[in-house]
């Protein structure tokens, strides 16, 4: 045995007597420190034209839905700075920092590890974190095809969508066709949607809901791609599960708590035809139900009523990139499906006390059609028009709103690629 | 379902030992020349796409998964494409600054190094021009470096790979002789480019880049860019345009026509045109098409 390994090591030593020359790393210079991690920052800046002045669009809202479904403000908007550290910690971890900065304040949107030393296909993460719950969520907005979320999202999990504290655990499977199994277990303090707060009774000292131990929030979800010729295929299926605890007796005298859940299907087909052209199509269909008790504090004595929501909604875009400068694309939105059974009867209105009840057989569309011009890989305008008449007053009377924007969106520093 | 899984998998038991993710095809003709039967390799990106801009399917996470190791060209060309890959494929084999990971750009001397880094001046790549293994001198190089490192990870065919390297670069040798022949006439002269990926070529050869059609790099052509160039033609005379097949050859066949001078096109990679199917086959093309 010695005998083989001393004479392969002769024969490598005579045969490799012209090793490659390795540069040295002083001749290779790079300004860059290995030890400095990837700084980027994002600023994006719009002027923004809509139908309706600022005050009328304050009072506006999707009916049922607590966050307005638009932010920006008649004028010039700074609509964020977003700054991104990454790094690898050591052989075993990388680390990203994404911070969120508003004229107001600053966010941190997500800090996370990744495990980078794992085998057999699996990948951990933890920390605060964009759930891969369907395609949109997980991706910043610096990276959407569009100025806003779509409804859907929004209306289910909010304008910032699902961004908790929690872990992560992936896994691709070692076969030919790409197939990625991943669990997230989440504190669950989203601000629409779920909660683990106890809720207490403003009119009593009463406990209405029990504080749920957290993690509160479970998703899990399977995605897969394959190639038809120079088209890529993605379909996938998610799940979130969790509590839902709603307290807003101060602002509207109610509060609920109970379970929701979300399932979403996604399916996107991106054709490319050269390097820097192609088409892609890109939808998600969600449906959510919550199940639990209302608590009703508006005349004095907490009432409690058994309440069931159903809905359901989807967003179809499709993007043409022409070349490596232009982009045009249209996307449609939809909330097609809003069922509310409050103590086991069907509700035909989303709120009977005000002047117009909403109907819940109401469709909440917006149709938007934006054109980009990409002047390099690190700054692009993009002019966008949404016709939105998802829309209501408080009152019930339905505003169909008109928006003109004219997005700027710069980056600088060493920024990582994206995903597919 | 357990048959399923089988089926899916047995494709990969069937190849040989190694399986060698790579980047560029360039990159698996040298490695499967030098590993023979004893690697399989997996070729990511396509040879007539822009290298710069392949699209990172998530299908090439897959391939990532199931690979022992991970070679590539390095020098921030991959930059755009593959660490979304890497980070997606969660096999730690293919991390960068592993033992089984390969970056061939370390091995290699680089020209037009920038002195400052700057984006306004483009796009640069802050190492240098990552486009060495069109200098077929270097070609020599990088195959050492491959018998080296598929040696390191897989020491029991050590003599066999360095077996291969030998035969490799006896053949490789007699072809530079060759094509040192078909460019002996050319040297000096002046070419106008799209972008500055035969700098290696032109400089092994001793042609000299004096434009190229994007005014920056991965700045498209722009028409006070394009006049501008048409006068230099107009001064300074040169050959021809060398383009490569992936950008659009639109504003070079409007400076052809305003000048005269021929485009040639320059395939960069395996693949690239559908006559080039080895690394002999694309030197001999780059080396001949000239005199056409």
């Amino acid at each position: 045995m010695k005998k083989i390994v001393l004479l392969s090591t002769l024969a490598s030593v005579a045969l490799f007597a012209v090793a490659p020359k390795v540069i040295s790393p002083e001749k290779r210079s790079s300004t860059l420190s290995q030890f400095v991690p990837d700084i980027s920052a994002i600023v994006d800046f719009s002027y923004v034209n809509q139908s309706l002045d600022n005050n009328e669009l304050e009072s506006l809202h999707i009916p049922d839905s607590a966050e307005p479904a638009t932010n920006a403000n008649n004028g010039f908007n700074l609509n964020y700075l977003e700054m991104v550290l990454s790094s690898n910690v050591d052989p075993y971890f990388s680390m990203d920092a994404v911070l969120h900065f508003s004229t107001e304040e600053v966010e941190v949107e997500e800090a996370y590890f990744t495990s980078t030393a794992l085998e057999h296909g699996l990948r951990l993460r933890g920390g605060k974190l964009l759930s891969e719950f369907g395609r949109i969520n997980q991706q910043h907005e610096h990276f959407w095809d569009f100025a806003q979320a779509p409804l859907v999202s929004e209306a289910f999990f909010g304008a910032e969508g699902l961004n908790e504290i929690g872990a992560q655990l992936q896994w691709v499977a070692p076969t030919k066709l790409y197939l990625m199994v991943g669990a997230e277990a989440l504190q669950g303090t989203n601000d629409v949607l779920f909660g683990n707060a106890q809720i207490t009774d403003p009119n009593s000292p009463d406990i209405l809901a029990n504080e749920e131990k957290a993690p509160s929030l479970f998703v899990g979800y399977i995605k897969s791609s394959f190639d038809i010729g120079h088209t890529s295929v993605l379909p996938g299926i998610s799940l979130a599960q969790g509590s839902t605890r709603l307290d807003r007796f101060e602002e509207s005298a109610n509060a609920f708590s109970g379970n929701s859940s979300v399932f979403g299907a996604e399916l996107t087909a991106k054709h490319f035809f050269n390097s820097y052209r192609f088409l892609a199509w890109q939808s998600e269909w969600m449906t959510q139900n919550i199940d639990g008790t209302e608590y009703d504090a508006s005349t004095g004595t907490t009432q409690r009523n058994s309440l069931e929501k159903e809905r359901a909604g989807f967003y179809t875009q499709l993007v043409y990139a022409h070349d490596q400068n232009w982009r045009f694309g249209v996307r449609y939105d939809n909330l097609y499906q809003n069922d509310i059974t409050l103590n086991g009867i069907t509700q035909t209105t989303f709120d009977p006390s005000i002047t117009n009840p909403v109907s819940t057989s109401e469709n909440f569309d917006r149709y938007s059609v934006m054109s980009e011009y990409h002047f390099s890989e690190f700054s692009r305008i993009r002019l966008e028009y949404d016709h939105n008449s998802a829309l209501y007053s408080e009152s019930g009377e339905k505003q169909n709103l008109d928006t003109i924007s004219l997005q700027f969106n710069l980056s600088i520093g060493a920024h990582a690629a994206h995903d597919f | 379902m357990k048959t399923f899984l089988m089926l899916l998998l047995l494709p990969l038991s069937l190849f040989a030992h190694l399986d060698i993710a790579v980047s560029y095809p360039y990159i698996g003709a040298i490695t499967k020349v030098i590993g023979k039967n004893h690697v399989s390799t997996t070729v990511l990106a396509e040879g007539n796409w822009d290298p710069h801009f392949i699209v990172p399917r998530p299908s090439l996470i897959a391939k990532l998964r199931n690979a022992d190791a991970l070679i590539m060209n390095g020098g921030q060309l991959e930059i755009g494409w593959l660490p979304p890959l890497i980070k997606r494929a969660n096999n730690p084999k293919t991390v960068p600054n592993t033992a089984t990971f390969l970056d061939l750009s370390r091995s290699i001397s680089f020209l037009q190094k920038p002195k400052s880094l700057d984006r306004a001046q483009g796009d640069v790549h802050p190492d240098g021009n990552p486009h060495f293994h069109l200098n077929p001198n270097n070609i020599l190089i990088l195959a050492q470096d491959i018998a080296t490192f598929l040696s390191a990870i897989d020491g029991k065919h050590q003599a066999i790979y360095a077996e291969n390297l030998k035969v490799f670069e006896q053949d490789w040798r007699t072809h530079l002789v060759r094509w040192q022949k078909n460019m002996a006439s050319k040297k000096g002269m002046k070419v106008i480019q799209y972008h500055d990926n035969m700098a290696y070529f032109n400089d092994a050869y001793g042609l000299e880049n004096i434009g190229t059609i994007e005014p920056l790099p991965g700045i498209p052509p722009s028409s006070r860019h394009t006049l501008e160039l048409i006068k230099t033609i107009n001064t300074q005379k040169p050959c021809c345009i060398f383009h490569d097949v992936y950008h659009s050859t639109k504003t070079a066949q409007y400076i052809s026509e305003k000048t005269g001078i021929p485009i040639i096109l320059m395939p960069h990679d395996i693949g690239a045109l559908e006559s080039i199917d080895s690394l002999v086959a694309l030197f001999d093309y780059l080396t001949t098409v000239q005199a056409k």
